[in-house]
């Protein structure tokens, strides 16, 4: 246990050197950055729209409509005198859409003929908020519509409300869970859920490839050095050398999966916390009357499951390492191994496991690393035969890997086992 | 007297290539045995089965008194291994290295501190230990490692080309430290492709060619027989 410790702590020490540290500190700037640059964009985006009303007609339909559009979440600013005049002005400011309502439209409107407004969108540049304002042309475009609309209604059948002639029919929706059924919309439950379990797979997909990465380099290191026979004589037990290896691996990478997290979250988080709580304290009753909530037992079973994917990582890492002779081996060996988590990284993103044809599904639950990433789902939907399936083929997986790996470790291969690029042939 | 390690009927197989195909040998106790041989001989794979690295396909290897396949731990507690191409952890400063391996060697704190002192000692690297390994020139490194293997007084050193890859002036550093040691009453096992060095630096040699010993006894007594001058003379004529 002493010697344990203490080869445990050289590990860590060796992990953590200036590389990894500048390149964690690079990566939180960078996020930070994206982060600041895409949050203002955003409250741009979000912030009252201000669009300026050029009113040539001046009548009472007119009047009205600007009057609507105030209504409607827009700040007005109304020019007068001569559209040529209006829009030299426009060009030289930074208001970047006018309206104008020309004379005759009040005309047209009250005698049920089409009638047009004319909408000018100065474009300077392609940024979001920029993009954000075609949504506001149409968005006046609907106001008015609406309006209008609902005048000529009221004008016709007085007594009888607009909206309930339009839609006369309204729908109830309802979701169904297995055997359990609330009222709330599929889009509204899905968002939710999603909405909940956005950052899960990124953190998966972090820890184990973080983790993996940084036994193989340990490893490797070990080997360009010339370290490892040395450190493979000294009285301490194989064992214990891997052990202390794979569990300073996963402790790096724990903390390195943590910061990179902590950045990911700052550059990505565009809407506030406190939108999403709110959004999700509505649909929250619902989805705990559907059965979609993990309780303790579930949270348990994510954890064994993350677990054991983890030192299924950490052992084919330990074997990949062993297998290089240098550390630039060591990283493009690294590669078939990242390309197994991104698998079920973007299955997970953009697909449903369950709808997907068998073959392509045994091919993705193969992969030891896929099951945490479709866990959260399973025990939200009772599917628990699958968990406890990707629950014991990890456990089996994890069982031949770890023995293999300390008969590697335990027998000539440490030393022997090569793979050469150059040759491209594996001599086991 | 027992010997403290004994070679019987060693054979190894890399796969159908048989790299030793049989050797003997004893070491005595507080004495420099030296394997000789040219490049691909065995020396390695010989030094490298005792240190427990390898596992030999055949023979027998006892240690003062415990056999290798049974008692692979008593071998790593009480032999130091100094391996052909080696170094140090490069983000670690020479002393931190040393203090490192002194602990698994240690029964406690003030053991671990008195190996250190011996391997401060033993360097010569002075100030320099201060350094991060990774700045060392081949010589130093050379040094720390042969000081962290004689610090613990290992019943054993078994050390692989100790002065390969150094200029003249290191590797007569090298062997003024290997000998100077000795005298402190540990037996030495080394191995060397330069006849000349091993002459210098052994009580006794075995010759040993592609796999095989081909003799073995003391410098001057393999002269003598072989009539010889030096070493190299020897192992030509033993070679036909
Ligand atoms: N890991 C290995 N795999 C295959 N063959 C090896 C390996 N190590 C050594 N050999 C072969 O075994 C023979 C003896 O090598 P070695 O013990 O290194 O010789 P020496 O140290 O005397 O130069 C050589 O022919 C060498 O090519
Ligand atoms: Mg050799």
């Amino acid at each position: 246990m002493k010697n344990f410790s203490h080869l445990l702590i050289k590990e860590i020490k060796e992990l953590l050197n200036k590389q990894l540290v500048i390149s964690l500190v690079f990566i939180l700037v960078i996020f930070n950055f994206i982060g600041n640059v895409t949050r203002t964009e955003m409250k741009k985006a979000m912030a009252k729209q201000k669009i300026a009303v050029l009113d040539l007609d001046r009548s009472e339909i007119s009047r009205n409509i600007i009057g609507a559009l105030n209504m409607a979440n827009f700040i007005i600013e109304e020019k007068s005198g001569e559209k040529e005049k209006v829009m030299e002005e426009i060009r030289n400011s930074s208001l970047d859409l006018l309206v104008v309502i020309p004379q005759g439209f009040g005309q047209l409107a009250s005698s049920f003929q089409p009638a047009e407004v004319e909408t000018y969108s100065f474009l300077r540049g392609v940024s979001i908020s920029g993009r954000t304002k075609t949504e506001v042309v149409k968005a006046l475009l609907n106001s008015t519509n609406e309006y209008l609309s609902n005048q000529y209604l009221k004008n016709k059948i007085p007594g009888l409300d607009p909206k309930l002639l339009k839609a006369p029919i309204k729908n109830r929706e309802f979701v169904v869970v297995k055997d359990k059924q609330a009222e709330g919309s599929r889009a509204m439950i899905i968002g939710a859920l999603t909405a909940q379990n956005f950052i899960l797979p990124v953190i998966l997909m972090m820890i184990i490839m973080y983790s993996a990465q940084m036994v193989i380099t340990a490893i490797a290191m070990e080997k360009q050095n010339k370290t490892l026979e040395t450190l493979l004589t000294v009285p301490v037990s194989r064992g214990a050398i891997v052990m202390a290896k794979m569990l300073a691996a996963a402790l790096v990478g724990l903390v390195s999966a943590a910061i990179y997290l902590y950045g990911f979250r700052n550059a990505f988080n565009f809407t506030d916390m406190d939108d999403i709580s709110k959004a999700l304290g509505g649909v929250a009753p619902v989805l705990k009357q559907l059965g979609l909530t993990v309780n303790t037992q579930g949270y348990i079973l994510f954890g064994i499951s993350l677990f054991l994917t983890i030192l299924c990582a950490l052992a084919l890492a330990t074997i990949l390492g062993v297998l290089a002779e240098d550390y630039r081996t060591a990283q493009s060996l690294s590669v078939p191994l990242i390309f197994l988590v991104m698998v079920p990284y973007f299955i997970s993103l953009f697909a449903d496991i369950n709808t997907m044809s068998l073959p392509a599904k045994i091919l993705v639950l193969a992969i030891p690393f896929s099951h945490p990433f479709f866990a959260m789902q399973n025990i939200m939907f009772g599917h628990l035969n699958m968990l406890w399936l990707g629950i014991v083929y990890n456990f089996l997986f994890v069982v031949v890997l770890l023995w293999w790996t300390t008969r590697i470790f335990a027998t000539d291969r440490v030393l022997t086992m090569k793979l050469k690029w150059r040759k491209k042939k594996v001599v086991l | 007297m027992a010997p403290v390690l004994e070679v019987e009927g060693l054979k190894k197989k890399y796969g159908s290539l048989e790299a030793l195909k049989g050797i003997s040998f004893k070491v005595e106790e507080g004495e420099i045995f030296g394997l000789i041989g040219p490049n691909g001989a065995g020396k390695t794979t010989t030094l490298r089965i005792i240190s427990t690295l390898l596992t030999p396909t055949d023979g027998r290897v006892t240690f003062l008194g415990f056999d290798l396949r049974k008692n692979p731990e008593k071998f790593r507690e009480k032999i130091s291994y100094l391996p052909e191409e080696a170094g140090a952890y490069r983000n670690m400063k020479g002393i931190d290295y040393l203090n490192f391996m002194a602990r698994f060697y240690a029964a406690n704190e003030n053991e671990a501190k008195l190996f250190v002192e011996r391997a401060i000692g033993i360097s010569g690297l002075g100030e320099r230990l201060r350094d991060k390994a990774g700045t060392y020139s081949k010589g130093m490194t050379r040094k720390l490692l042969l000081a962290r293997a004689l610090m613990t007084r290992p019943a054993l050193a078994i050390l692989d080309e100790p002065t390969s890859g150094l200029d003249v002036i290191n590797s007569l550093e090298v062997r003024e430290m290997i000998k100077g040691f000795t005298r402190e009453g540990v037996s030495v096992l080394l191995s060397s492709h330069n006849m000349l060095e091993v002459e210098f630096l052994s009580d006794r040699v075995a010759l040993i060619d592609r796999g095989l010993i081909l003799d073995c006894g003391t410098p001057q007594a393999l002269k003598e027989k072989y009539q010889a001058s030096n070493l190299e003379i020897v192992f030509r004529r033993a070679v036909q």
